[in-house]
């Protein structure tokens, strides 16, 4: 039942709707667990129309709600007066979405999804490739490192996806009853706080990586002005991108920006466009 | 015709890869980053599959799918820029913002798509009443129908861009863009520096 669970939650947000948000995938993969506790047809209908109501969490720990609720209704079902257990579920998935949502949203959006990115470029630094930095440049490289750099990277974050999603059912079927039932599984702030310090640590990496390059790329070759300017472009960029976050700006404003004014001045006005390799 | 055959092959890779984006799964099979090369491969330009992928990617870190908020489409950018480099013919630099523009100009179709399913719930629990109780066939419904849309809209944007491809004196805009393409990197890892810069000093 719970393997079962778990398996369906990796679709629970198939039936997102404004109205209801996972409601459709939440019902979806709560269905094994009510089928076992209601045999009777008539019981099973008012579960699942009782989990049709609105419901939204962060999908990774939709496990731990989903685990919870299946462990409450397993309860109500055996219970002297069930419409008094029934009366406190709505409070408990609730609290429980809301405060994984949360937590979730923090680890997996905020660390680990930018970190994939991060691993797919370290995995190719490895590897010998730099064309993700010189735009224009032609290299022969094998197709292996191509995927496995982005392959490095959803292993590594579905590591964590799939863990929590399992951890998530077994721990929340194993506490199920309380709004805060399984969120002390893990020291959520601290996982958090190591996960920003690493994505740090590989993001100055991966800019010092770049910056070497391009000064080894251009180092011997190119006088001095030209390297200094072909280390400045890049630091306008870094700068660009600053500022039009500090006024709210997506990043396609200052990709529009950039496009807009090297039309201007390469192809309008036919200035010699500069080039960050030889 | 082995370009057409191709390119009908890579919307529907692309359309299933896009169900892992919020669907099915979210085993991130659906970024830019694994998108770009694998149609690249299938197309036969790996190489610049993987850095119009790895480039949309560190653009697209900026969004973040929370809530009800509907980011641009990863898979939707990049396999739009994929075969407008492949099918279309354009230069790469031309092939990356017209990808930028498809992964943002996806998200009203994708929220429309989530708008139409509100209307399901009555009739799920209409159906659930009258004791039919097979959810999933409404779910399998909305893949299906994601998976069409999405791999609807890549094979016209491949269109788009062959027909792009025919403009004359297109070319003239090439220097410009190809010089603002090799700028990408550099505002990508700013991107990348800024994500993480901002978190390290929370508690």
């Amino acid at each position: 039942m719970l393997f079962s669970m778990f398996l369906r939650s990796f679709f629970i947000q198939a039936g997102w709707n404004y109205e209801r948000f996972q409601n459709l995938g939440f019902v979806f993969a709560l269905a094994p667990a009510l089928r076992r506790i209601y045999p009777d047809r008539e019981k099973l209908k008012a579960a699942l129309l009782r989990h049709l109501e609105i419901f939204n969490t962060q999908p990774y720990m939709s496990g731990f709600v989903l685990g919870n609720i299946a462990a409450m209704e397993e309860r109500a079902s055996s219970a002297a007066d069930p419409a008094a257990e029934l009366a406190k579920m709505p409070g408990v998935k609730q609290a429980l979405a809301s405060s994984f949502a949360s937590i979730g949203d923090r680890i997996f959006w905020g660390r680990l999804k930018p970190m994939t990115a991060q691993i797919c470029l370290l995995v190719w630094a490895a590897g010998g490739f730099y064309g993700w930095l010189f735009t224009g440049l032609d290299e022969r490289v094998p197709l292996a490192l191509l995927l496995g750099g982005p392959l490095a990277g959803t292993v590594f974050y579905s590591a964590f996806a799939v863990y929590y999603r399992w951890k998530g059912v077994r721990r929340g079927f194993a506490c199920g009853g309380a709004a805060n039932c399984a969120l002390d599984t893990v020291n959520w702030p601290r996982l958090i706080r190591l996960l920003s310090i690493a994505g740090f640590l590989m993001s100055l990496a991966i800019v010092a990586l770049a910056f070497s390059l391009l000064i080894g790329v251009n180092g011997c070759a190119c006088g001095g002005w030209r390297l200094a300017l072909k280390a400045v472009v890049p630091v306008c960029v870094l700068a660009l991108h600053r500022l039009t976050r500090a006024f709210g700006r997506s990043v396609f404003f200052a990709a529009g920006a950039l496009l807009a004014v090297s039309i201007l001045l390469f192809s309008v006005f036919g200035l010699e466009p500069l080039k960050f390799y030889l | 015709m082995l370009t057409a055959l191709r390119t009908i092959l890579s919307a529907v890779l692309a359309g299933l890869l896009g169900l892992d984006a919020v669907q099915a799964g979210q085993f991130l099979l659906s970024r830019p980053a694994f998108v770009g090369p694998a149609l690249g491969w299938l197309n036969g330009c790996p190489l610049e599959g993987a850095r119009l992928g790895i480039l949309l990617e560190l653009l697209y870190i900026d969004f973040i799918p929370v809530g009800g908020v509907v980011p641009p489409n990863g898979a939707a950018a990049a396999a739009a820029a994929v075969l407008a480099h492949s099918a279309g013919g354009l230069p790469p630099a031309l092939s990356f913002f017209i990808g930028l523009a498809a992964g943002a100009a996806y998200s009203p179709i994708e929220y429309r798509l989530r708008a139409a399913r509100s209307l399901w719930n009555t009739a799920v629990a209409e159906q659930v009443k009258a004791g039919d109780f097979n959810i999933g066939r409404w779910l399998a419904r909305a893949l299906l129908a994601e998976n069409a849309a999405l791999g609807f809209y890549v094979a016209c944007c491949a269109a788009l861009s062959a027909a792009l491809a025919l403009v004359p004196r297109l070319g003239s805009i090439y220097p410009g863009a190809d010089f603002a393409y090799s700028l990408m990197p550099w505002l990508g890892l700013s991107g990348l520096y800024f994500r993480f810069r901002t978190q390290v000093g929370k508690k």
